[in-house]
């Protein structure tokens, strides 16, 4: 018997319309378990003792036509009365805490303008304004204020993700300005790198995307890793983050839409278009479509045809509307959720229908895209939703005027997250001592920010901080930092335009010749960084070690890729399937330029021109991978260079060649790594799903990795031998720069002698490791306080 | 179940939590519901009962990447190999030799396992889904967790499951303890662990991997080059600076309670006698000869120490590499020649020192694997799944062409032991000729879950709410035990 499943939409379609909610004809309301035992106006109609001699059963099956329930229609199927025969044979087993009631709150769509209560003591932020009304009503006082550590150190791993260094811990404690606090926020945000590198993990667990994972193997998922940090690292307004994601400008930021796509065939509620629409409705607008994308939602007011709706949006052939897997005869109409913004079309073709949602979900109106962004972002700073759970923002939140304000304010500010982080961060509220919460079962009332565990990603980052033990190399596809103009002009672009033989003499291509040209680089050394660009008139498919790797159509962008996760020592084949368009014969050429630095020192340097092969018969390819190649190739055909192609070429590629250059010199960041055991065991999710919160305590596997982990225990010892050459001196000063380093603070005397004890006067490696290993496993340490 | 040979060791340094957090150790456990993480669902009135347990410990012998039932379990036809031999006329590449149960037959290479097939119930009607296209670790999901990927939350492992609704039978050992397979490096890892882990259920409940057996000691040890001194006074100095910290009493109880709670039964383990569980070592050199056939057998004399020292659930591979092991694509008479070497000796022994100790009955074991294997059909008969033979050959020409090298959904066997299960009981069958589809009695991957819940008295119903909606251990709770197994 299933309750959810089964007997839910019987009562529902046979009983609700007259004994739910507030309805209660009779007497009778079924709204829950108690109710429904007690009966209606003539009393009960259930006997538990005797279930077959319940009136119930009587009143639904009976031919009295004046008695029979439901008195419309055509009543209950033969299979209806048993289920609901056996239902009370099994004792009537009822969903804990399930009831027919209306939802007792139904949030608003459109954005709403909150007027700013009058400020009390002088706290005139706005968001303390409105959290001094919330206080208010709560009886409850204004938290105290955080020390200057407490928020220095919050104020970093919130914003950066980094724990401020001792020197900017003395330097922050010196300053004596009174805005201090303000221009500090505004400093880290400004740090675009390290905001980039940490926000990376949020969007990375709210998009799920990754660098390794389920899909890749056979080239059903598509990362969105480079468009991502690009786009944070540009601080790009939300509202064309989301329109980039959902109707895809380019192949760079498709992953997300397309999902994961296993080999073989997969449940109704798993199709790549009911991920599209379970992806659209978590990540930008808190709903969860899980259960209406098998059937009419039991826990919020979605419906099947909803879910289907969105996922017709971006199927590309009609949609059979399925219910629990099985198809219920009716094709699926592309609509989307919110009809009162607006509707998309569903005789458009496909990229057009994905367009006009990305303008409904970014639509002025709908304030149900900037409530859900921001109090992600609350919750990333505060602790605890403004609504929560997070993906659940049909909830009440605890105050709707802070939530309308901010997302309003966000709306107002050009959907500018970092201005949306910047006025969280600069609020007195948020500058509170973190709550003190003892009874953690009691319905949360906010009193100020609360404690939030580290990230993986953020401890890991903290241990190769205090330890200088980060990895060289990273996994990301990306570039970091930004395009720097002066370091483009020391770029060459040394490189020739290549066809195949039809292209020899001077000759125009036939249009729709597709070639294989390709080139074998053999690298010395293992590559530490490195960056290809390519462009082609008309298209290419680069493979690389026979892998799929990127395609591009369109020769007035020059395609730039990172090439330190591709490439490998030894042979490296470079295969570009290229394909002229056109109606008749027409230019056509590839160009490709890479550079790599290696292990050794050394720099490789890679150009097309002489030495690439092509062959005139490409492979079709399949799931990622091109499979054997023809053997009949050919030295490939330099052709001369179109005005347009070099104008392009020379206007984008040496800035694209030397911001690949710079990325490899900063320190790797943990967001930037494939996720490892340790960061697994600290709660680095595999990114088969979306996240929006990870778990928050520590469980016993996490403890004993940390406890007798290899890679911990060797990060550490390295890092106390480093800490010895360069702070032993005196056994207190490294005390003291550790605790700063850690804690944001100076130690307490009883703390001081403890560790001292440990250390002795003069501190040797093992002891160090040994304090280090002890504070790191701190409680302070491993929240943001 | 008699007495755990390893008790709680009373010298282990008094527990902080207990010191500090006795008055609310209640709410452990209570931010999950604040974060919308997973909580047990009764149904009001009646509540789900569990079926009575018929064992408190379960190993799974896992034989990935597809073992063939023909060659192993549910011996056909033999034809033995030969220069020309039709494909199609060979069903069995090993001839049939007798068990310890008249008229019942298992392939030659498993002897040992022959001679305690009496205390055996074996499944031959074991079915999967053919899911259109083979891909192993795709398989190997939906028999660890109940559920074909992709799915919409993190599935649990079914050792996670257990771990979860059973816990440890000993507070100091892990629930869950999964042997012999690497999660990095090889093909299709990043498959394996999407399953290899407690999902939803947070990593509290995953399994401790220890990939090689041989170094599982290492893992419950104190770092490597850290004597038993230093190991305690860090301790020590880390316990001291707790009770320092000015700032300890500003921070919420319940997210101190859980982080030192869990230190702590770390540091118990580490520093407790249930730790010698994991060092092979310590059994007598000819127990460790019997066993010692290579990684799956070392494997499992490692999953006898850590149930009699009080974990769960353990799971056994024979490692899943690619085209590796059960996983023949080409050579598969000799590669299986070598696997019935490897996992012989070790799961009789592990059967027959688990019977002597008084443990089998309250121990299941099971073997199992994603799929069988057919010389010829790909999936179930009639399926449109690619065809990944190396060889595709009519007939045999030479000795890689020799054995079961397609992917086949519609009939593998299953073995069972202890655990109040049947003793030599043969259950289901397939057909004595291709396709060897099940032909009585067909066993789900739901139903055969269903029975391994049961006999660990867990009920197939149980659910837990996840993001607002049930989420059972069986798919929609519709797992049936097959109860003919049941002693």
């Amino acid at each position: 018997m299933d309750f959810n499943h089964q007997i839910v939409p019987l009562l529902k379609k046979h009983c609700g319309e007259c004994h739910t909610g507030d309805k209660l004809k009779g007497g009778f309301s079924l709204n829950d378990r108690a109710a429904l035992l007690h009966g209606g106006e003539n009393g009960p109609v259930i006997d538990l003792t005797r279930p077959e001699r319940s009136e119930l059963l009587d009143i639904v099956t009976t031919d009295d036509e004046d008695r029979r329930m439901p008195p419309k229609g055509k009543g209950l199927t033969k299979d209806e009365v048993e289920l609901l025969r056996q239902w009370l044979a099994e004792g009537l087993p009822w969903e804990a805490g399930f009831a027919f009631r209306a939802p007792a709150y139904e949030p608003p769509l459109k954005p709403r303008k909150v007027p700013l209560p009058p400020a009390v003591e002088g706290r005139d932020h706005p968001v303390d304004r409105l959290v001094d009304t919330h206080l208010a009503k709560q009886k409850l006082t204004w938290p105290e204020p955080a020390d200057d550590g407490a928020f220095l150190r919050r104020a970093h791993l919130d914003l950066i993700g980094l724990l401020p260094t001792p020197e900017e811990v003395e330097a922050f404690s010196k300053d004596a300005a009174p805005d201090k606090r303000e221009r500090l926020v505004r400093a880290l945000l400004a740090r675009d790198i390290d905001y980039t590198e940490h926000w990376l993990t949020f969007w990375n667990d709210l998009l799920r995307n990754d660098y390794g994972g389920t899909g890749f193997i056979t080239g059903g998922r598509k990362q969105i890793s480079k468009w991502l940090y690009e786009s944070l690292v540009s601080n790009k307004p939300f509202d064309q983050f989301a329109r980039e994601l959902i109707a895809p400008p380019s192949d760079e930021s498709r992953g997300f839409i397309d999902g994961i796509k296993w080999r073989g065939e997969v449940s109704a509620g798993q199709t790549v278009e009911i991920q599209f629409a379970q992806s659209v409705g978590q990540s930008f607008l808190g709903i969860n479509l899980k259960c209406a994308s098998c059937h009419d939602s039991f826990t919020d007011r979605w419906k099947l045809d909803e879910a289907y709706g969105l996922a017709a949006i971006y199927a590309d052939k009609p949609l059979q509307v399925h219910r629990c897997d099985k198809p219920v005869g009716r094709t699926a109409t592309a609509s989307w959720l919110f009809p009162e913004l607006g509707q998309v079309n569903p005789a458009a073709p496909r990229a057009e229908r994905l367009s006009q949602l990305a303008a409904l979900m970014t639509h002025p109106e709908n304030g149900r895209f900037s409530r859900t962004v921001v109090n992600r972002l609350w919750h990333r700073l505060m602790g605890h939703g403004i609504v929560h759970p997070l993906d659940a923002m049909q909830t009440e939140p605890w105050s709707a005027d802070l939530l309308d304000w901010l997302a309003l304010d966000f709306q107002q500010n050009g959907y500018d997250i970092k201005k949306t982080l910047e006025r969280i961060a600069t609020s007195r509220i948020y500058q509170a001592r973190s709550e003190t919460v003892g009874d953690s079962q009691s319905p949360y009332v906010f009193h100020g920010p609360r404690a939030r565990r580290l990230t993986a990603e953020q401890f890991v980052d903290a241990v190769w901080q205090l330890t200088g033990s980060a990895p060289s190399k990273m996994d990301a596809p990306v570039f970091r930092g930004r395009i720097d103009p002066e370091a483009a002009k020391t770029v060459k672009l040394t490189g020739q335009w290549i066809w195949g033989d039809s292209a020899g003499g001077g000759k125009a291509p036939p249009a729709g010749e597709t070639i294989l040209l390709r080139a074998n680089w053999k690298l010395d050394a293992a590559p530490f960084s490195g960056t290809a660009i390519l462009t082609c008139d008309n298209a290419f498919t680069l493979y690389l070690n026979g892998r799929k790797i990127i395609e591009g159509d369109n020769w007035n962008q020059v395609t730039a890729l990172p090439l330190h996760d591709k490439l490998q020592q030894g042979n490296n084949q470079i295969v570009v399937v290229a394909v002229n368009a056109g109606n008749g014969p027409n230019s056509a050429g590839l160009y490709f330029q890479a550079d790599a630095k290696l292990a050794d020192g050394t720099t490789a340097h890679l150009a097309s021109g002489p030495g690439w092969q092509f062959s005139p018969s490409a492979p079709a390819g399949k799931e990622g991978r091109l499979g054997a190649l023809p053997q009949n190739f050919q030295p490939a055909v330099t052709v001369k260079a179109l005005p347009v192609w070099t104008r392009a070429l020379e206007q984008q590629g040496p800035s694209l060649l030397a911001r690949g250059a710079q990325s490899g010199s900063r320190a790797v960041r943990a967001a930037l790594v494939k996720s490892d055991f340790l960061m697994r065991s600290l709660g680095r999710p595999n990114r088969d799903q979306i996240v929006s919160t990870r778990p928050e305590d520590l469980t016993t596997l996490e403890a004993l990795d940390l406890s007798n982990g290899e890679t911990l225990t060797r990060a550490l010892e390295q890092g106390a031998s480093r800490l010895v050459q360069s702070h032993g001196a005196s056994s207190e000063g490294l005390v003291s720069r550790l605790y700063a380093h850690t804690l944001a603070r100076a130690p307490t005397p009883s703390e001081l002698a403890a560790a001292l004890e440990a250390l002795g006067t003069t501190p040797t490696a093992g002891p160090v490791a040994d304090l280090l290993w002890a504070l790191l496993l701190q409680p302070e340490f491993l929240y943001v306080r | 179940m008699p007495a755990l040979p390893f008790a709680p060791d009373p010298a282990a340094p008094e527990s902080i939590v207990r010191r500090d957090f006795l008055k609310k150790l209640a709410a452990a456990g209570a931010a999950a519901w604040a974060t919308g993480e997973p909580q047990a669902l009764w149904a009001n009135g009646t509540k789900l009962t569990h079926p009575p347990a018929k064992a408190d410990a379960c190993i799974l012998l896992w034989m990935a990447g597809g073992m063939a039932a023909p060659d192993t379990f549910d011996p056909k036809r033999y034809h033995p190999f030969e220069k020309g031999l039709e494909v199609a006329k060979m069903l069995s590449t090993f001839p049939a030799i007798d068990t310890a149960v008249d008229g019942v037959k298992i392939c030659q290479g498993l002897k040992n396992i022959a001679q305690v097939m009496d205390r055996a119930t074996l499944i031959r009607s074991a079915v999967q889904p053919d899911l259109g296209s083979i891909l192993h670790s795709r398989h190997q999901y939906h028999w660890h967790t109940g559920y074909v990927p992709p799915q919409t939350v993190a599935c649990p492992h079914l050792g996670s499951w257990m771990a979860k609704v059973l816990g440890p039978r000993n507070p100091v050992m892990p629930a869950f303890v999964n042997i012999g397979q690497r999660l990095e490096g090889i093909g299709e890892s990043e498959e394996l662990k999407a399953f290899t882990t407690a999902g939803f259920f947070g990593s509290e409940f995953g399994p401790m991997n220890l990939p090689f057996p041989e170094e599982a000691a290492q893992s419950v040890r104190p770092p490597k080059g850290m004597d038993a001194n230093r190991f305690s006074s860090r301790d020590r100095l880390f316990r001291k600076l707790v009770d320092a910290n000015p700032n300890r009493d500003r921070m919420s109880d319940h997210q101190q309670q859980s982080l030192l709670r869990s230190l702590d039964n770390a540091y118990r383990l580490l520093s407790s006698r249930e730790r010698e569980a994991f060092d092979i070592t310590l059994e007598p050199k000819e127990v460790q000869a019997k066993y010692d056939t290579g990684r799956f057998g070392r494997g499992c004399l490692l999953a006898r120490r850590l149930v009699e020292a009080g974990v769960r659930f353990v799971e056994v591979t024979t490692e899943y590499v690619p085209f590796l092991y059960w996983d023949t694509h080409k050579d598969g008479h000799e590669t299986l020649a070598g696997l019935h070497r490897e996992i012989d000796m070790p799961i009789a022994t592990l059967i027959r020192d688990l019977e002597e100790r008084g443990l089998l009955d309250r121990t299941l074991v099971v073997i199992a694997s994603e799929f069988s294997r057919d010389a010829l059909i790909e999936g179930k008969p009639g399926s449109t799944a690619n065809d990944q033979a190396t060889f595709k050959v009519d007939r045999i020409e030479e000795t890689k062409h020799y054995g079961l090298h397609r992917h086949f959904t519609g009939g593998t066997s299953v073995v069972m032991f202890g655990g109040g299960m049947k003793k030599g009981l043969v259950y289901g069958e397939t057909a004595d000729e291709r396709p060897l589809v099940a032909v009585k009695n067909p066993v789900s991957v739901m139903d055969l879950h269903a029975t391994m819940l049961t006999a660990m008295g867990i009920s197939p119903k149980t659910e837990f709410t996840i993001e607002g909606r049930p989420f059972y251990v069986t798919e929609d709770g519709k797992g049936q035990p097959v109860a003919e197994l049941f002693a």
